[in-house]
């Protein structure tokens, strides 16, 4: 059994948004549905302010609170540790949202979120589906929130389930250099073009993963709130992430 | 053959105030529900204001919260009499169980409208058994509480106010009340990650401010079913209308729910802990004054007043007034708790806005309209200010003409 998790590296991340783009595509979100965003962040004041960013994919926790407040174990913590939904089950309470403190999980049923027009309107669905983009991904499993999702449900981040959970057994390091694990490998990883990103198994003390957050002092956000996300920042020289969420509207 | 004929005249005055309501509540009830399902037949959900990137739970919410509460409120007020012992309030202890049944069944109504898939919800609780989940004891207790309910109206209807039967229904009732109401403020106490709700005291402050909102709501529907005429009710009741006991009541729960609003202000302002510039947002609101002033203050200064207390005037406005405030308390506790954002992106508000639609405005104005015409029905077909000692009498009247 492995525990997947991740690890950014703020010093290389260039905050080009490469990642949520590959996700949205690889996952058909909508738009402004961003499973994966990259937020940016003020830092200090003129003259010495500084914009900051940092991705924020889903933390897929250790102790995760959406999990626990789920009244009907909809979101759950998969055997490989990445926390999912099934949206056979979800009831669309929306009480994971609240309890999530890093805002990500989306509600399908929404107002658009940017100025133009509804996607779900242009692109309506004709099935169950909440909407029918020209292009979707080929996979689709509601078990695990995959694919386009029904109305009604919450969706997030799956760590790419459908690429990582075909990895052969054994697979520790998911290196998008590596042909033999890059189709495996979660789509914001293998896009990530200044090689920020890496994804493998936590509970392997000799993965690369465990590598980096011991050599650079790996970080997770907010950690005082006791969830132990699975995603760790190697903050380096020039890299932060905040320490608390009142970020200021840059 | 006096007592019959004055029963007899009381009822059909009390029929025909329940007439008028029940008619008011159809067409306003019939309206806002038409435009509601009208939008959630034809926009779904995304009618609502609330979203992803900001506030979650709106107005709907509040509703049904507001409701729950009172029903719990009307439970505890209920058990004034059927648990400990105070007789006096028997008069109105039919009357707050059928408002306790209504309440809750208009909040779960509009939960059903503002849940995604409340269907899904009858099958998927039981066989996920998520028992972490402060939601998932809400449900269990408040469907018990609400089976319980039933169970003791419909022992009162059958004139059983004091078997060992009805008895343990009235305790256990309580219980679940105390649990119910108490769960539903864990469910927001629980999440740590929004601070403005977190802590043992939000259920607290759930339980006794649910106690609140049954005196409030007792006062003005008695006071409605008998068309806001003392002289319309039956003696005993009108000896309670016009004692200070129910007014006492009344004021010691509005009292501790201004103790609880004030320290809870103060905490919130004072610390520094991130998630709590909600308050800074709440005290800036004008909503937030009229609820502590207009709704708490002023109703509490009345209660405390020896010549208002008696009277009916003042019990209703004041009344009214914490009606009003509650529901405003609910909406703000809500919504001001989740004004902070989360780590949502670059295009993030420091604060979150939120109004509801006018989608969610109907909904809340459809439970409005479904607890008052349900109450009007109760009123019509049940005899809500029927008493132990009442009921008897009118037995011995029926077998005498």
């Amino acid at each position: 059994m492995a525990k997947w998790g991740m690890v950014i590296d703020l010093e290389k991340c260039t905050g080009c948004q490469a990642c949520t783009i590959a996700c949205g595509m690889e996952n058909s979100r909508l738009p402004g549905e961003h499973w994966q965003d990259v937020i940016f962040f003020q830092e200090g004041e003129y003259p010495n302010a500084e914009i900051k960013w940092f991705p924020r994919p889903c933390m897929h926790c250790e102790n995760p609170s959406c999990v626990a407040v789920c009244p009907v174990r909809a979101t759950y913590k998969a055997e490989d540790g990445q926390v999912l939904i099934d949206w056979e089950r979800c009831i669309g309470c929306k009480y994971c949202m609240i309890a999530c403190p890093y805002g990500v999980r989306f509600y399908t049923e929404e107002k658009a979120t940017y100025g133009g027009p509804n996607m779900k309107d242009v692109f309506k669905s004709e099935d169950a589906h909440s909407w029918s983009p020209p292009w979707k991904m080929p996979q689709e499993d509601w078990k695990h929130g995959v694919g386009v999702q029904p109305h009604d449900v919450v969706s997030k981040c799956t760590f790419c389930f459908h690429r990582v959970s075909k990895a052969p057994k054994g697979t520790v390091d998911f290196d998008p250099q590596n042909p033999a694990t890059r189709e495996y490998t979660p789509a914001c990883v293998v896009t990530c073009s200044p090689g920020a990103r890496f994804f493998g198994d936590l509970s392997n003390p000799n993965s690369e993963v465990n590598r980096q957050i011991a050599y650079k002092n790996g970080v997770r956000l907010l950690d005082h709130l006791g969830n132990k996300p699975q995603v760790y920042y190697l903050t380096g020289e020039g890299g932060s992430v905040p320490a608390t969420r009142s970020l200021k509207k840059i | 053959m006096a007592t019959f004929a004055k029963s007899t005249e009381i009822s059909s005055r009390v029929r025909s105030a329940a007439n008028a309501w029940l008619v008011s509540c159809i067409i306003v009830g019939g309206i806002s529900g038409a435009y509601m399902l009208y939008q959630l037949t034809s926009v779904g959900h995304a009618a609502f204001n609330t979203s992803s990137d900001g506030v979650n739970w709106g107005l709907p919410i509040a509703t049904y919260v507001f409701f729950a509460l009172t029903s719990s409120g009307l439970s505890m007020i209920a058990s004034l009499a059927m648990v400990f012992g105070f007789k006096q309030f028997y008069p109105i202890v039919k009357r707050c169980i059928w408002l306790a049944i209504i309440t809750l069944a208009s909040g779960f109504a509009v939960l059903a409208f503002e849940l995604g898939h409340p269907f899904r919800m009858l099958w998927a609780m039981p066989t996920g058994m998520q028992v972490a989940s402060p939601m998932f004891w809400m449900g269990v207790f408040y469907t018990i509480d609400l089976v319980l309910l039933i169970i003791k109206f419909y022992l009162i209807m059958q004139d059983d106010w004091h078997s060992n039967l009805s008895k343990l229904i009235g305790v256990a009732s309580f219980v679940a009340v105390i649990l119910a109401s108490g769960m539903l403020g864990l469910l927001f106490g629980s999440v740590a990650m929004r601070p403005m709700w977190f802590g043992s005291f939000t259920s607290i402050y759930y339980m006794l401010t649910a106690a609140l909102c049954g005196a409030a709501a007792i006062v003005v529907t008695t006071y409605m079913a008998f068309d806001f005429d003392n002289r319309n009710m039956p003696d005993e009741l009108r000896a309670l209308a016009e004692s200070d006991q129910l007014p006492k009541v009344f004021a010691t729960l509005i009292g501790i729910t201004l103790v609880m609003i004030v320290t809870r202000m103060w905490t919130g302002l004072w610390s520094n802990l991130d998630g709590l510039e909600g308050f800074h947002v709440l005290i800036r609101s004008p909503l937030f004054w009229i609820e502590f002033l207009l709704g708490l203050v002023l109703p509490f200064w009345m209660m405390l007043q020896p010549g208002m207390q008696v009277r009916m005037q003042p019990q209703m406005i004041a009344a009214f007034l914490v009606l009003g405030g509650m529901f405003i308390n609910r909406y703000e506790f809500i919504v001001s708790g989740q004004v902070v954002p989360m780590f949502k992106g670059t295009w993030v508000n420091s604060l979150e806005p939120y109004f509801p639609s006018t989608t969610e405005w109907a909904m809340a104005i459809f439970g409005l309209a479904v607890a008052l015409g349900g109450y009007a029905i109760g009123e019509k077909l049940f005899h809500l200010s029927a008493t132990p000692n009442h009921t008897t009498q009118n037995k011995l009247a029926g077998a005498a003409a």
